[in-house]
């Protein structure tokens, strides 16, 4: 039979034209990130993309120093409280947005109300405390508050704290104002949006730090869901910084030669929140029991290779006030069947929800194989991040895997998200509730003095901790690969990038 | 004149079609757990943010409402708004759909010469050596899980040897091709080895002929009984099943956008499905039924053509 050569050659050919043309590399320092950005409107939301995201286009009244964390001038020049503690002043600098137009009190106030008032904020709590925030003079912001707060200064620098124009948002509308090219007062600009795929930026030339951004190429922040992609690219010279690496591919990554693989300090806890409002949690002693169940450093190896430390408290323990002296709840497997026989419920069921990412896969296993060591019947349920928030705030489970991070250092929010049965989030859905753990949240606030504050934030961990609020299990680094071309480019522990200190090498 | 008439019924029956996918589409969407809203605003929104923005969105009103007006919007030509995005749907759809139609013209291109070599290869002499080697290499072809062998093309060929991109897509025309070699191969890989036994029974069953032995009788060379009477004749069959596979080709390409990260309609709808971006994922599917709908119709028409005995 006769077989046609030229198909064969057509074939060839096909393959080589793809194979010579090799693609230049771009002017631009580019980050992969798993998450996206939705929205370029810092009060919006608080999805992770979005918060690394705003800290590039908006500044804030204040910023922290990069190196040291310090709270240093942002906006505002300089700041000063009344003597009650009631009253915040601040001076601004003479600072312009992205079109050249002043950044006046005004817009201060306008952003600061927008965030503190609007009701589709996403997150108003870091002002809850603020009565109100005016402008007294063109460069003067006046901020009143209902009772002293201590957490104040810190929480006017998080990442939904960025000062946007008053002026440009009343005339092109919200929607439009933030979902093309919005004004900013950053050290960026927004140079194309392409939704659900990349956001390019260009350094602000009107940035009130002068010679900052460093480096006078764009910015483009990639959008890639899969972790093997991401690495590959970063193999493969197509980006120069990914975030998420995963801990399996950590050890491997710290090998290659032109690879920065850093595990960076964050506010990061991993925890199993448990459902106090249903059998078999709702008792003191089977919550107990659960923790003395689990090897949490065992956990910890096993899951994220040693590169996490095991916690020992239920807050992060790179917040201030963590109480490191703390025991932390004791692995006794024995003592836990004991335990959990006495509170009368052995063979009770336990549905565990958990997310379809392979660590949180593996640590539902690890929980459910250790709870039916001691009479437990666990039964895993995995589910997708949407389902897992439908029946989270319901209560629709009795155990989850999950993380949350603190935006700031100090421990408020942090307590109020995690174990504050009065502050909204039910102690992030547990429905956790202890009144004394609430006066104390309130307390934590009220007090000036670090030293009196330092105790307070020891009694909540161990009240908390000792009724198993949730169960510790560890504390996270930020696990971000670098090429070893970029300068001077971090993700801090607030989830921001330190892009505008950042040169990249030719 | 009948051609044109059949065409056209084709074309009524799409109304049906569409009109279920979208009640399926929107139903399962809906039903399924999990709130947009949510996802947008992030962890730390209130129960009070949730509700404000949901009513913003219009997604506070019965069900039954909500779909009616999709679908009259839909019947004016608008698919909505992503909620994700807040921007016109048809302008994600539109910016994610070159990627993907270069990505699946691209699997065509580089699935038939191979197929058609291999199969007449393979039928030159059934049972033999190469037939049997071809069959082996087939089913190789067929188990290997193609988000697997997408890794380790991008690990190795890309990331090790450098010789091609791992993601995104190029601005020219030889950087695409350049871009999605390693995905549409990642797709070929087992979409010739199906296409290749097709062609194969259908070679063999041809050769057999009596109008290939009446061919030979009258004097013809070998090289024209190929191409003029046994390729058409048993290509027709293979041909139909390409059109089949138009789908299983857009459901890989989900697979292998995300695998190589490559800016298609198949990553748009992942992140939609997981963001429960509604519009987006009702418009997506739509679209991929469409395009399906309009594929199998050309072949059919294509079909009638090379056999004129089919009809439509």
């Amino acid at each position: 039979m006769f077989i046609p050569k030229s198909l064969f050659t057509g074939a060839v050919l096909l393959g080589l034209t793809g194979a010579l043309s090799l693609s230049a590399s771009a002017e631009a320092i580019r980050i992969v990130s798993p998450y996206p950005t939705t929205t370029l409107d810092p009060m919006r939301s608080a999805g992770a993309g979005n918060i690394e995201t705003y800290g590039l286009l908006y500044s804030r009244l204040l910023r922290r120093n990069t190196e040291t964390g310090a709270l240093e001038a942002g906006l505002a020049e300089s700041w000063e409280a009344s003597a009650d503690g009631l009253t915040y002043t601040f001076k601004l600098r003479d600072a312009k947005f992205s079109d050249g137009s002043a950044i006046t009190a005004d817009d201060v106030a306008f952003s600061l109300e927008r965030v503190r008032t609007d009701k589709r904020s996403a997150y108003p709590g870091p002002l809850g405390a603020v009565e109100s925030v005016t402008a007294s003079d063109a460069r003067t912001v006046v901020v009143k508050l209902k009772s002293p707060f201590a957490p104040f200064l810190g929480n006017v620098e998080i990442w939904n704290m960025g000062i946007v124009s008053k002026k440009d948002v009343e005339a092109r509308g919200e929607e439009k104002a933030f979902t093309e090219k919005p004004l900013t007062s950053g050290a960026y600009v927004v140079k194309e949006w392409r939704a659900n795929e990349a956001l390019t930026l260009d350094p602000n030339p009107n940035y009130w730090r002068t010679g900052y951004p460093k480096s006078p190429d764009s910015v483009v922040l990639q959008e890639v869901a899969a972790a093997d992609a991401r690495i590959s690219m970063l193999k493969a010279g197509e980006t120069d910084a990914v975030r998420s690496v995963p801990w399996s591919q950590v050890a491997t990554m710290k090998a290659e030669e032109n690879i920065d693989m850093r595990l960076e300090p964050s506010t990061t806890i991993w925890i199993t929140l448990l459902n106090h409002r249903r059998e078999p949690f709702s008792n003191a002693k089977a919550r107990l029991a659960a923790a003395q169940a689990i090897d949490n450093k065992m956990l910890t190896q096993a899951v994220t290779q040693g590169f996490a430390t095991a916690a020992n408290t239920t807050l992060p323990g790179a917040v201030d006030f963590h109480d490191k002296s703390y025991p932390g709840i004791a692995y006794d497997p024995a003592k836990a069947k004991a335990l959990l026989e006495e509170s009368g419920m052995v063979g009770k069921e336990v549905k565990i929800l958990v997310a379809a990412d392979p660590a949180q896969q593996q640590m539902a296993l690890l929980l459910q194989a250790q709870w039916q060591a001691i009479g437990l019947k666990p039964k895993i349920e995995t589910v997708d991040g949407g389902a897992w928030w439908e029946a989270i705030p319901k209560g629709e489970y009795d155990a989850t895997p999950n993380w949350w991070f603190n935006e700031t250092p100090d421990p408020d929010l942090a307590v109020r998200w995690a174990v504050c049965g009065s502050c909204g989030s039910h102690s992030y859905y547990t429905y956790y509730e202890n009144k004394k753990v609430d006066e104390l949240v309130d307390a934590g606030t009220r007090e000036m003095d670090p030293g009196k504050r330092a105790e307070i934030y020891k009694e909540i961990q161990a009240i908390s901790t000792g009724e198993v609020a949730q169960i510790p299990l560890f504390y996270a680094p930020n696990t971000v690969a670098y090429s070893k071309k970029l300068k001077g480019l971090k993700l801090t522990p607030s989830l921001q990038w330190t892009l505008e200190e950042a040169t990249i090498e030719k | 004149m009948s051609h044109l008439r059949s065409i056209l019924n084709r074309l009524l029956q799409l109304i049906p079609v569409l009109i279920g996918i979208s009640v399926i589409s929107f139903l399962l969407l809906r039903l399924a757990p999990g709130d947009p809203v949510r996802l947008l605003v992030g962890d730390r929104a209130s129960p009070e943010t949730i509700a404000a923005v949901r009513q913003q969105y219009g997604l506070d009103l019965p069900l039954p409402l909500q779909f009616l007006r999709y679908v009259s919007n839909v019947l004016q030509g608008d698919l909505g708004l992503s909620l994700r995005f807040q921007r016109p749907v048809a302008e994600l759809i539109g910016q994610f759909m070159g990627p993907t139609l270069f990505l699946a013209g691209y699997v065509v291109v580089l699935t038939v010469p191979p197929t058609l070599l291999l199969a007449v290869a393979a039928a030159k002499r059934p049972g033999g050596f190469i037939d049997q080697l071809i069959r082996f290499l087939g089913i190789m072809g067929l188990s290997i899980p193609v988000f697997w062998l997408g890794i380790m093309m991008a690990r190795f060929f890309g990331a090790e040897l450098g010789w091609f991109p791992v993601s995104g897509y190029g601005q020219t025309f030889t950087a695409h091709l350049h871009h999605l070699f390693l995905p549409a191969v990642s797709i070929s890989i087992w979409l010739i080895p199906v296409l290749t036994q097709s062609l194969r029974q259908a070679l063999i069953e041809r050769s057999a002929a009596d109008f290939i032995t009446a061919a030979r009788a009258q004097g013809a060379s070998e090289r024209e009984i190929f191409w003029r009477h046994m390729l058409p004749n048993a290509i027709l069959p293979t041909f139909n099943l390409l059109g089949v596979m138009v789908a299983l080709i857009i459901g890989s390409t989900v697979i292998v956008e995300s695998v190589y990260a490559v800016p298609g309609l198949g990553r748009l709808l992942i992140a939609a499905l997981m963001g429960r971006d509604y519009y987006v994922v009702q418009g997506l599917t739509l679209v991929f039924a469409l395009v399906t709908v309009a594929i199998t119709l050309i072949i059919d028409i294509i079909s009638t053509f090379i056999d004129p005995r089919v009809e439509l």
